[in-house]
């Protein structure tokens, strides 16, 4: 009998073939390259420069800040790539590359590593920085939208991006290479945008087609193949909504996401949208919900845990898009959604309960187990002596 | 080296002492209370002491250590009854007698779980043939050499609980097994195989009478409940061999496998016997064996050294070699969910773990820690290599100190 040593561990001594964090970040990244090729067809290469300082910032912030929190560096999980294209994404186009650098540091810097790194967030941080950018005095660089195929007027190799001139009337205008100009040529306005604005419904046959928005068909509205495949105006990882949706069902079917929340959302947002008759397809087709849906809302860290929590958190995500799109001024609503629900999280994680196996009835609040209290210490009453 | 504790319940004295001779199936541990078994000896000899000595979890247990004389005699049958005349409280004192426990792993007393209250009636004894754990094929190997006295065992355990039918679970990977069951069963009419989807944890009680009833034991409560009553391949045939040789359980079939283990077979092992001899027995281990563990892969304990002895719950002695080791840091919680999918119980394990870290004691029983079986399915898909079980164990030892105070 060899005297050898064996290794100690407790059980379960198995562990799942290749299910590790990386492996499920590597999935991800697979399931955006559709995205990814699409918007490079339809905005041109401007798009890699985009991605490429999204991806360079989001790591160098990484690697400054795990240190800095005193943490081991983490970057070969790959969360932080994952950050900076999901945030690269939710940019349009034409977004000044300083921009892009500003915000890719404020996703993964600020919304990841300062709160604690990946599992301790508490928003989604390529969200984070998206909207932190909308409410900040950049947000002028990061709302103005490009036509789809612009570049067949600029080139395709060509980084275009928005810049502030005074000379020009409006004063947002798009630069291209060696300072040459674009006033109008370029842009258009987004779907969702056009109808907030009412000019989509106003556009009739006769009527005068909105400016930039050639996709729009005669009819006043986007070809729903237009719409579908991506030819319109929009953010560069929300157009090609077919990219969208295969990379999806790649992640469902990799288990790396929960069906549940792309399910609720969408569900919700179009009960929602059928009940007030609002061109839902129009509406389904037009913004952000799908990238929303299969890739930030189902966020590992920033989603509840029960799947009762999961149910909650996505229909109120599908809810709040729809009441926002109705009644805000705002066109779009997908970002701001999730973050608030990203929020209540933590609050539904800690209050809904979840039935255990066998449990056919079960409230939905939690109630804490109370535990007997400690028997108080008292000093033992000395026997009283007695006298003989 | 017979351990005197080998079941779920109350610990045994022993009944002999140092100098005693015993013979094979003589009573060496026995106790008052209801919920245990007692323990025989599987060997002829002297005992040469009894002592606590640590088992295959290190805890430290009164054993006996006998001197095996070099004649073994072979163990004398004591026929009793004819099987179809005893009744069920005769059947409830020979498994009590014989010492009989669980053989799938926890070893829970065999007579407990035939005595259920009064209340709540079983009908409806199944026979866990799902082989509990991944790699373990020693249920499978009874099946084939001896259906016949499985059948038998079952309906002894049937009557014994007052139950008006049984039902032989097995996965539907073993189908030599289940037809060589079936032909036997079709001559009984209140018996019968179900084919199970193959699955861990398919062999848990719970998830088994779910899988063939459709009923569900509530959280906290016992099969009977729902008026089930679960037993394994091995504890079936001991049942019979106790009621129709007298014979008590003090051997068991056993795997010894894995891909460190140069020979992999199910061995029929004597309670006591040291595992190293087994081992020698299966060709010994080969040059990378990493691992060595007592019981399944999901549920076993492992062992720096081959020093312990074989117990009635063993039902596999298996060595891991590095190509199945995958042992890294724990990552934070990233809260991806698996966890929770994988549960068979429904329970949030990553929210015990947080709990059990916080030492927040009501919020680790509110998610579920005293439900938990320890099948071990969270930690083998967490992308984040937490050990749920372990911090599992904690919560249940100090939830259960917390309640007692």
């Amino acid at each position: 009998m060899s005297e050898k040593k064996f290794m100690y561990t407790v059980s379960p001594h198995l562990h799942e073939k290749g299910q590790t964090i990386e492996r499920a970040m590597r999935d991800v990244l697979i399931a955006l390259v559709p995205a990814a090729i699409m918007a490079i067809i339809i905005f041109g290469f401007n798009v890699v420069y985009i991605l490429l300082v999204s991806c360079i910032v989001a790591a160098l912030s990484e690697l400054i800040m795990r240190p800095i929190m005193g943490r081991k560096q983490t970057l070969r999980d790959g969360s932080a790539m994952v950050t900076a294209i999901l945030f690269a994404f939710l940019l349009p186009p034409s977004t000044p590359l300083w921009v892009v650098a500003i915000g890719a540091f404020l996703a993964v810097a600020v919304a990841k590593e300062l709160f604690g790194g990946l599992g301790k967030n508490i928003f989604n941080p390529a969200l984070f920085g998206r909207v932190a950018l909308m409410i900040s005095p950049l947000a002028i660089y990061t709302t103005k939208f490009l036509r789809p195929f612009f570049y067949k007027a600029t080139g395709f190799f060509t980084p275009i991006q928005t810049v502030i001139n005074n000379n020009v009337s409006g004063r947002v205008v798009y630069e291209g290479i060696g300072g040459k100009l674009y006033v109008n040529a370029v842009s258009s306005a987004t779907p969702l945008s056009l109808l907030k604005s009412g000019r989509m419904l106003a556009t009739s046959v006769t009527g005068p087609t909105p400016v930039g928005a050639t996709w729009i068909t005669p009819t006043g509205r986007p070809s729903f193949w237009s719409t579908l495949l991506g030819f319109k105006s929009g953010s560069i990882g929300e157009v090609c909504i077919l990219a969208l949706i295969l990379g999806g069902c790649y992640l469902i079917w990799r288990r790396t996401i929960d069906w549940r929340i792309p399910v609720g959302i969408i569900g919700a947002f179009l009960v929602i949208m059928l009940i007030t008759w609002n061109h839902p397809l129009y509406q389904l087709l037009g913004g952000g919900i799908w990238l929303g849906a299969f890739y930030m809302a189902t966020d590992w860290t920033t989603s509840p845990m029960t799947r009762r929590g999961k149910w909650i958190y996505a229909i109120g995500i599908g809810v709040f898009i729809a009441l926002i799109r109705l009644v805000s001024p705002l066109p779009e609503g997908v970002a701001i959604s999730i973050l608030i629900w990203n929020v209540c999280t933590l609050v539904i994680d800690r209050y809904v309960a979840e039935p255990k196996f066998g449990e056919v009835k079960k409230p939905w609040f939690n109630k804490l187990p109370v535990f007997p209290k400690p028997k108080p210490v008292m000093a033992e009453p000395k026997p009283v002596e007695q006298k003989a | 080296m017979i351990p005197l504790n080998q079941q779920i319940g109350a610990p045994n004295s022993p009944l002999v002492s140092p100098g005693d001779k015993v013979t094979v199936g003589q009573k060496i541990g026995e106790t008052d209370a209801f919920v245990s078994a007692p323990v025989h000896s599987s060997v002829a000899g002297t005992v040469k002491a009894v002592e606590d000595i640590p088992n295959f979890t290190g805890a430290k247990v009164k054993s006996v250590v006998i001197t095996v004389d070099p004649q073994q005699p072979a163990f004398e049958a004591k026929p009793g009854k004819p099987l179809a005349e005893l009744d069920a409280n005769e059947i409830k004192k020979i498994a009590k007698e014989a010492g009989l426990v669980g053989m799938g792993g926890a070893a829970f007393p065999t007579h407990v779980k035939l005595s259920p209250p009064k209340d709540k009636p079983v009908d409806v004894v199944i026979i866990n043939a799902c082989e509990c754990e991944p790699f373990l094929t020693c249920d499978h190997r009874l099946m084939l050499e001896r259906p016949g006295d499985l059948v038998e065992g079952l309906k002894l355990l049937i009557r014994g609980v007052g139950a008006d039918r049984g039902v032989i679970g097995i996965e539907a990977n073993k189908m030599d097994a289940i037809e060589k069951v079936r032909a036997i069963v079709s001559k009984e009419p209140n018996i019968e195989v179900e084919i199970l989807e193959v699955k861990y944890p398919e062999g848990s009680e719970k998830q088994l009478i779910s899988a063939v009833t459709g009923r569900k034991v509530p959280p906290g409560k016992l099969p009977a409940e729902v008026g089930c009553l679960v037993q394994n391949v091995g504890t079936a045939i001991a049942m019979f061999e106790a009621a129709s040789m007298g014979k008590p359980l003090y051997e068991r079939v056993l795997t010894v496998t894995g891909h460190g283990i140069k020979n992999p077979k199910n061995f029929k092992a004597l309670v006591g016997t040291p595992i190293s001899v087994l081992i020698e027995a299966a060709g010994g281990f080969t040059g990378d064996a990493t691992k060595l563990i007592m019981g399944g892969p999901m549920t076993g304990f492992a062992q720096e050294e081959a020093t312990c002895n074989v117990v009635k719950g063993t039902s596999g002695i298996l060595s891991l070699a590095p190509d199945l080791v995958d042992v890294r840091e724990e990552h934070s919680c990233v809260r991806c969910t698996k966890c929770v999918e994988a549960c068979p119980m429904y329970l949030m394990p990553n929210f015990i773990v947080d709990a059990v870290a916080k030492e927040e004691w009501e919020k680790a029983e509110l998610w579920g820690a005293l439900d938990c079986f320890e099948c071990g399915c969270c930690s083998f898909t967490c992308p984040a290599y937490i050990p749920h079980v372990e911090y599992v164990r904690q919560a249940k030892a100090r939830i259960a100190a917390l309640k007692k105070r």
